[in-house]
């Protein structure tokens, strides 16, 4: 989760977030390149005595902020299509699970092998338990198992929502009528949140998501107890 | 005595020569102190993590912690 005073992106835990993170350092670096060069330019600028206004047919240095501008975006753009086809990769999930927005919660179904399906709400501030994540925890986190590649079906039932959980590099729009996909591997064992990512009405911050990576046999062991909760 | 007659032309070029360099130099040290001190020492530090990750201990210290809502700590 995010933490106060926090500036960067919250530790990856999956490895498509892990990417993600080191593209956007590449990034940033060629941001601090052009910045760094401008500052320079502009304060070399301002301080002096130069004012010959009749610039004219200056061809080199035309071809060289024409050239120069080129290149970086091509030094952007080959990692960032890198990533866009290693996140678009046939991935073969272990698992399948629908997430369906709603005003204002959650839900979520894992209708692989039988149908398990159940509400996701945030826990109201006065309800917490000391150590609780305010505005973040829900009462039924979607338990997934640790290091599977799990597949999650994004809709929604009434107006826009997005399912969003940044640690582990996902953001799916939910639109009513539409399924879209998105996929992830949680690369360890831990609990991650987030929280609804589409302006979606009165209670829109009121939505988290929590997303907990088990073993395999403990997820088992837990979706066999909800059945027969259910 | 006739003063040394003064430079007329090529005040940009001159001015250009001796700041341009500069400009490009700062800003690729910029970009290579940004990399060697934010870029790769997270590279590194996500391969040191994983390096020795042992999944099964980090869940069983979670588990006990009470970390998780689908599994409780042993003996609960």
């Amino acid at each position: 989760m995010a933490h106060p005073t926090q500036l960067g992106f919250q530790d990856a835990a999956s490895p498509v977030m892990e990417e993600l993170l080191h593209f956007h350092d590449h990034a940033l670096m060629i941001v601090l390149l052009i910045s760094t060069l401008v500052l320079y330019i502009i304060t070399a600028m301002v301080s002096t005595k130069l004012t010959n206004k009749y610039i004219l047919d200056s061809q080199e240095i035309e071809i060289v902020w024409t050239i120069l501008p080129a290149v970086i975006l091509v030094l952007i753009a080959l990692p960032s299509l890198r990533i866009l086809y290693l996140m678009d990769e046939i991935n073969d999930p272990h698992l399948t699970i629908k997430a369906m927005g709603h005003q204002w919660y959650w839900s979520y179904e894992y209708t692989d092998y039988e149908n398990l399906g159940f509400d996701s709400y945030m826990v109201p501030t006065q309800d917490l338990a000391p150590g609780q994540f305010r505005l973040l925890e829900t009462d039924h986190r979607m338990v997934v198992p640790m290091e599977s590649p799990v597949r999650v079906l994004v809709s929604a039932e009434d107006v826009l929502h997005s399912w969003a959980v940044p640690s582990l590099g996902v953001k799916m729009d939910a639109v009513p009528g539409r399924l879209n996909q998105a996929a992830f591997i949680a690369s360890r064992p831990g609990v991650f949140y987030g929280q609804c990512s589409e302006i979606c009405g009165a209670n829109h911050s009121f939505m988290p998501i929590v997303v907990e990576a088990v073993p395999l046999e403990h997820f088992e062991n837990w979706s066999s107890l909800m059945l027969e909760d259910a | 005595m006739s003063l040394p007659k003064p430079a007329m032309r090529g005040l940009l070029a001159k001015r250009l020569r001796f700041h341009l360099p500069i400009a490009f130099g700062l800003s690729i040290i910029a970009a290579v102190a940004f990399k060697f001190t934010v870029t790769e020492p997270r590279k590194q530090a996500y391969a040191d993590f994983y390096k020795h990750y042992d999944s099964m201990k980090e869940f069983s210290a979670m588990r006990e912690a009470g970390v998780f809502e689908s599994v409780r700590p042993t003996g609960k």
